[in-house]
Parts: structure tokens; C-alpha cells; sequence
């Protein structure tokens, strides 16, 4: 508990000042001066609830890199920082104490494919002790976007994390399927129908459709 | 008891000299040097009957439970360890067990390692017949239109380059004759937030993956 809340409180005070340190430095020349200014804050306000603050800095330059308006910029990053915000709460209610950067872009990632906070709740669930919840959701986020609609996509990345079955190879066995004239639904239900239900030895045993909160 | 303005107190501490106190203080002021002047300022020396009477009495207090059992552990004490033999065959078998669950934990150790950041080589194509120039930019370079271009491949119309990126996903497009952003068709793709769309690539440990 002592420790949870040093990170917190160090998270809280270190978070603005690396939102203002060398990731937004990389804004310099590339954004108007105010627009500029308005996405260092929205970072600075980020990390300082300890979300991520690279990919907001990223999206602002992708923004500049695509020739569009500051103004736009500055909303496209603070919708960022919205799925960011509900990736950690989504993960947060998972159980996870203190989600980490990687899992939280990649619950933004799915949210921003077409999954909803529940969903990415379900998933960070269902990844439990796994040590994939990371990658549970980016897979997650790339079905989606590959048009696997988002309910089919949790129960085929749930019943992966239940098998021994590569995470990685999901999308691409989905992708498989579509070069063969097949609609993503119809490539993914393939995948839930013939996988192998070998069970994850790493996977803590959990009731099935029972509440996996520690 | 005399209650004196914060400002003579600040003096009595030393914070202040006394000309810093305003003329409607002098009368507190002299009252409080008079009252200083009252201060015997002598060295105190204690007597050695007081030490000698004072360290009596903390000895003749009981010690409490926990200081003897603190006491106890500071102590040498001599133990005897009997041993039956099958005793030391049921140590043994407890640490084979020990030793058979260990391998079992740190067999995520390895997991760990292989998702730890590593690069792979990615090719990246588009055929862009007509093109003058092909770029690719990305999460992978800070969305730079020059950092990365594509060469003309072999087969006319074709364009690819080679990259080194780190494990993890990218997002990425390709920028045709510096202007045209082009979502790669053989890539899924997600709202860039601007009205386009961006491709996303995964890069596993053991290799990348167009997902």
C-alpha cells in the first residue's frame, strides 16, 4: 500500500514535468506556438494521472506531418487523451491497481478500432495473471479494425487467452481468411469454431462467467 | 502569565533585534530584558550522587517482555538437534518438491525476455505506378515524410524500403510525391483522428506481423 501510494504521488508530481520534458520538446517548430502550448498541457495533465504521454506528442505530429489545422490537432490529441482515460479507468476496474502505459494505449487502440470501455474491461479481465493484457487488447483493437465485429473479437481473444494458442497469429489467420473472399466476421468465426481448447498452463483457473476481480 | 506581542517573542528567539521593534514595543521590550536580566545564566553541573541515583532507579525497573525477548535474542543460547532418519528423508523429499515447483515460476522469466523491445526487419511495399516519390511515416520515425523513403523495386511501379523497428505496434502511412497520404491496402487500418486513415503493424519478437 506504501508503495502504491509513493508511485502515485511520484507519478503525480514527476508526470507534468516529463509532459513538458523531451517528448514535447519534439513539438518545437513543428506546431504554432499555442497550439503548441495547449498540447503540452493536455500531456502535462495526462501524465500527470499517470497516463502515457508519447502518443498524444505523437498524434500532434502526425497531425503537422498531414498538413491539418492546429485547431483540429489539438482536438484530434485531447480525444486521445479521452481513450486514454477510459482505457486506464476500463483497465482499472479489471483489478489492475496501477495499469501500465503499454496496456493503456493499446485499450485507446481497440477503443479507437470500435470496442467499447466494457469490452476492453472484459479483456483486461480475461487476461488476468497472463502478462498478455497488452497484447490482448492491441489484437483486440486490430480485429476490430480489420472488421470483426467487437463482441465476436472479445470472445475470440478471450478463448485464445484461455488456450495455448499465439495471440500474434489472430489477425493475421483472420487476414488469411479475408484473402480467401471471406468478410472478417466470417474469417474470425472460422478461428472461434476450430480452435484447439488446449488450456493455458500459465492461466489461473477461473470460474467461467463469474467475477475475476482480486 | 505575561502574554507578549509576537513581535518581542520573534526578539526573545533571536529572529529580531531590537531595532527593528517599533516604538510602541519599548515598554514590552524592557520588560522582557528585565526579565532576561533575571535569568540565571550559570553552567548547571550535576552532581555524580544524581547520576548514580538516577541509573539505580532505571535499573531497578522491571524489564518489559519485549526487552527480554530482545535481550534473548542478542544471547548465545545452546541448542540440541536430534535427527531421525526419516526425518532427513522427508527434508529431502520437501526440497525436491521445491526444486520441481521453481522451474514452473520461472518459466515466465523467459516470456518476460522475449517481450522485451527487439528489432526486426520489415518491409514495407506499395505500388504506386506513376509516382515520383514514396515515403512512409509513422509512429516508428515521428511522423517524418523524409526520414524514410522507398526505392523503386525491380518490378515497374513497385516501391519498397527496409526497416529495422522495435517490437510493438506502429501506425504508419505512406506519403506519395510528398503530399498524398496513402493507407497501406494489405494492412488493416484505423481513424487517424483527421479524417484518413492510418495502417497498423504489429512487431512481435519473432517477426512482424501486417496486423
Amino acid at each position: 500500500m506504501k508503495h502504491t501510494i509513493a508511485l502515485l504521488l511520484s507519478l503525480g508530481t514527476a508526470g507534468p514535468l516529463l509532459a513538458q520534458g523531451p517528448a514535447a520538446d519534439l513539438l518545437q517548430g513543428k506546431l504554432p506556438a499555442d497550439a503548441a502550448a495547449q498540447v503540452r498541457a493536455i500531456a502535462a495533465r495526462a501524465t500527470a494521472r499517470a497516463l502515457p504521454a508519447m502518443p498524444l506528442v505523437s498524434k500532434a505530429l502526425e497531425g503537422a506531418a498531414k498538413g491539418v489545422a492546429p485547431a483540429r490537432i489539438v482536438a484530434a490529441v485531447q480525444a486521445l487523451a479521452d481513450q486514454l482515460t477510459s482505457s486506464a479507468g476500463a483497465i482499472h476496474d479489471a483489478g489492475v491497481a496501477i495499469p501500465d502505459s503499454a496496456s493503456v494505449e493499446a485499450g485507446a487502440f481497440a477503443l479507437n478500432a470500435g470496442l467499447d470501455a466494457g469490452q476492453v474491461r472484459a479483456l483486461a479481465q480475461a487476461a488476468g495473471l497472463t502478462g498478455q493484457r497488452a497484447t490482448a487488447l492491441r489484437v483486440a483493437g486490430t480485429l476490430a479494425a480489420l472488421g470483426v465485429p467487437p463482441k465476436q473479437t472479445v470472445n475470440l481473444v478471450t478463448r485464445s487467452l484461455d488456450s495455448t494458442a499465439d495471440l500474434n497469429t489472430l489477425s493475421a489467420q483472420v487476414q488469411a481468411g479475408m484473402a480467401h473472399g471471406k468478410s472478417a466476421a466470417a474469417a474470425a468465426a472460422g478461428l472461434t469454431h476450430g480452435r484447439p481448447a488446449t488450456p493455458n498452463p500459465h492461466r489461473p483457473a477461473t470460474p467461467r462467467g463469474g467475477s475475476r476481480k482480486p | 502569565m505575561r502574554e507578549f506581542h509576537p513581535l518581542v517573542k520573534r526578539w526573545l528567539d533571536g529572529e529580531l533585534t531590537a531595532d527593528q521593534l517599533g516604538a510602541e514595543l519599548a515598554a514590552e521590550l524592557a520588560e522582557a530584558r528585565a526579565l532576561l536580566s533575571g535569568v540565571d545564566h550559570s553552567p548547571v553541573t550535576l552532581g555524580h550522587e544524581l547520576d548514580q541515583r538516577v541509573m539505580a532507579a532505571v535499573r531497578s525497573r522491571p524489564a518489559r517482555r519485549w526487552q527480554r525477548a530482545w535481550r534473548w535474542i542478542g544471547e548465545a543460547h545452546e541448542l540440541r538437534l536430534r535427527v531421525r532418519p526419516w526425518a532427513v528423508v522427508a527434508l529431502a523429499a520437501a526440497a525436491t518438491l521445491v526444486l520441481m515447483f521453481a522451474p514452473a515460476r520461472q518459466s515466465r522469466a523467459p516470456a518476460a525476455v522475449a517481450q522485451a523491445p527487439e528489432s526486426v526487419y520489415v518491409k514495407f511495399v506499395l505500388y504506386a505506378p506513376g509516382a515520383h516519390e514514396v515515403s512512409v511515416a509513422g509512429t516508428f520515425n515521428g511522423w517524418d515524410t523524409h526520414a524514410t523513403p522507398l526505392a523503386r523495386a525491380d518490378a515497374p511501379g513497385v516501391w519498397a524500403a527496409t526497416l529495422s523497428l522495435p517490437a510493438g505496434q506502429h501506425l504508419y502511412a505512406f506519403v506519395v510525391d510528398g503530399r498524398r497520404w496513402v493507407a497501406d491496402p494489405t494492412a488493416p487500418g484505423v481513424d487517424d483522428g483527421f479524417g484518413r486513415r492510418n495502417s497498423v503493424l504489429a512487431v512481435t519478437p519473432r517477426g512482424a506481423r501486417v496486423s
